[in-house]
């Protein structure tokens, strides 16, 4: 048990969330190793999003524990979170509509915080960003935005990234790039869950999945495996 | 009534608008500032300035030294009041309906003003320092508000220039822009607002000091200044922190505008009756407001 703690970078245990009468996560547990990719799947409201809010810090659980490396970061609050490494992304864009896109980025906290400018500008120009670098976030396109919000998570220097829908509303020359960067993430050691309703983008770059229905894990494994599942069908087309 | 409008009466009109705008600008910032990231509308931004005011009075009637160095007292004297009434009360209401805040803040102003009654009495105090006026082809210039106005337009360029530049400012504009947002990218938020709440103290308390030189000052003067501030904010866009520099200058223009054509009484109410019309007419402020 003890090494299994020591592999995982994210640790999610019996993790509970309710609203009024509706339980929205019920007793997950999901532990995520380093510098893998992983997937987190199931029908509309079965409690994807709440648990990224959770992880976060955005809402606190009722019950269970997250650990990341090891410590306990469930009841911190979501900055300390964020400045631990773990960077999220939003089903909705979010960018700061009003701030420049270099602005966006230079909002994030760093530790270094002399290197946060040189950082910012190679991140823009990673996804070809750098020249609308003074324009407002809220005047670019759909796709620039989306790309935006990638990077700003990139800033915090994440360990654990969680990504929310990535490929929604994304053109095929923008998700080619956004797949490769996030496999390059993963060659860099970090550890990202990805929510995605697109299966074609779950079973191309997931390594491991993870399946909701009605805020329980219902099944985990290989990609492949789970497309076979009984339950997952079931739960994703009717009983 | 028949009035001739020379050159110079306008001349005189614009001048004395835009040197009494800047500290509207100014002052209203701070409100502006404390909406913008809080969702706060604070009754007792007036009360503040009043403060101010009061330090400023107390300082040169007791050390009789030049009143304008006072603005090295009042304003982090009521910096770290403001960071004092957001840790104690005003965080419970931020998230809270807007009801609460207001009930709240108007609560901290009527509180405050009291105290100020009990500790200086309701007599008017002046600070006799700067008189007369130049005159300068056929305008003339109040001394104390042409530095009153140089003060006011440094500080507030300087607070824009913070806004703008630093890291905590950019981490002030995330927050007023989307606080879950600011979160997730490391913004302490609570922080943000601590350092609103005070930075926004401070300017009203820059209001009351300079105020304090030009005119007789009362504890219930505030609360002008209250609503003065909030027309501005709304003239700019609630939100909107250039909005307050354009609304300011425009209520200061308008103010002496009127004044040309009314009789005292009635240019006072101008400004209320232009509250209820942009709210009815253009909510958002004429610049149209924010974005999101």
């Amino acid at each position: 048990m003890s090494d299994r703690v020591e592999a995982s970078v994210l640790e999610i245990s019996e993790l509970t969330k309710r609203f009024g009468g509706v339980t929205a996560v019920n007793r997950c547990s999901l532990a995520l190793a380093p510098g893998r990719i992983y997937g987190l799947i199931g029908p509309n409201g079965s409690g994807k999003t709440t648990l990224f809010d959770c992880i976060t810090g955005l809402i606190v659980r009722d019950g269970g524990t997250v650990r990341f490396r090891g410590r306990r970061i469930d009841g911190l609050p979501p900055h300390r979170v964020a400045a631990l490494g773990v960077g999220r992304t939003f089903q909705v864009i979010r960018v700061f509509p009003e701030l420049t896109a270099l602005e966006n980025l230079l909002v994030v906290s760093r530790r270094d915080r002399d290197g946060a400018l040189r950082r910012a500008r190679e991140l823009l120009a990673f996804v070809r960003l750098d020249e609308l670098a003074a324009e407002y976030a809220g005047n670019l396109s759909y796709g620039q935005q989306k790309l935006l919000e990638f990077v700003r998570v990139l800033m915090l220097g994440p360990t654990v990234v969680l990504l929310d829908e990535p490929a929604a509303g994304v053109n095929r020359t923008l998700l080619n790039e956004l797949l490769a960067a996030i496999r390059r993430l993963r060659d860099e050691g970090r550890t990202i869950l990805i929510v995605e309703h697109d299966m074609k983008v779950v079973m191309g770059l997931c390594e491991h999945v993870f399946v909701l229905d009605y805020g329980e894990k219902i099944a985990e494994g290989p990609p492949e495996e789970i497309q076979r599942d009984e339950r997952v069908i079931e739960a994703y087309f009717g009983r | 009534m028949n009035v001739v409008i020379t050159p110079a009466m306008v001349g005189q009109v614009v001048v004395s608008g835009l040197l009494a705008g800047a500290l509207y600008s100014m002052v209203a910032l701070g409100l502006a500032l404390i909406f913008g990231v809080m969702r706060v509308i604070n009754v007792a931004h007036g009360t503040l300035l009043t403060m101010g005011a009061y330090t400023t009075f107390w300082w040169f009637r007791l050390l009789g030294v030049n009143p304008y160095l006072s603005l090295l007292v009042s304003m982090p004297v009521m910096f770290v009041v403001g960071i004092g009434l957001q840790r104690a009360m005003v965080r419970r209401v931020v998230n809270a309906p807007e009801l609460s805040s207001l009930l709240l803040t108007f609560g901290i102003s009527i509180a405050l003003v009291n105290g100020l009654q009990l500790a200086f009495t309701s007599d008017l105090r002046t600070v006799e320092f700067l008189t007369g006026a130049f005159v300068v082809g056929g305008v003339a210039l109040s001394k104390s508000r042409l530095v009153a106005f140089g003060f006011a337009l440094v500080i507030t360029l300087g607070a824009y220039w913070f806004l703008q530049a630093t890291r905590f400012g950019k981490a002030i504009r995330a927050t007023s822009q989307s606080p879950m947002v600011a979160m997730v990218c490391g913004v302490n938020v609570e922080r943000v607002h601590l350092y609103t709440f005070g930075i926004a103290s401070a300017l009203a308390a820059a209001g009351g000091s300079l105020v304090a030189i030009m005119f007789a000052i009362q504890p219930e003067m505030g609360q002008v200044y209250t609503f003065k501030s909030f027309l501005v904010i709304v003239l700019g866009g609630a939100g909107n922190y250039p909005g307050a520099l354009l609304g300011g200058m425009l209520l200061g223009l308008i103010e002496q505008l009127s004044s040309l054509f009314l009789t005292t009484q009635l240019s006072e109410a101008v400004a209320y009756v232009l509250l209820v019309l942009v709210l009815l007419v253009r909510p958002t402020g004429l610049l149209g407001g924010r974005a999101t």
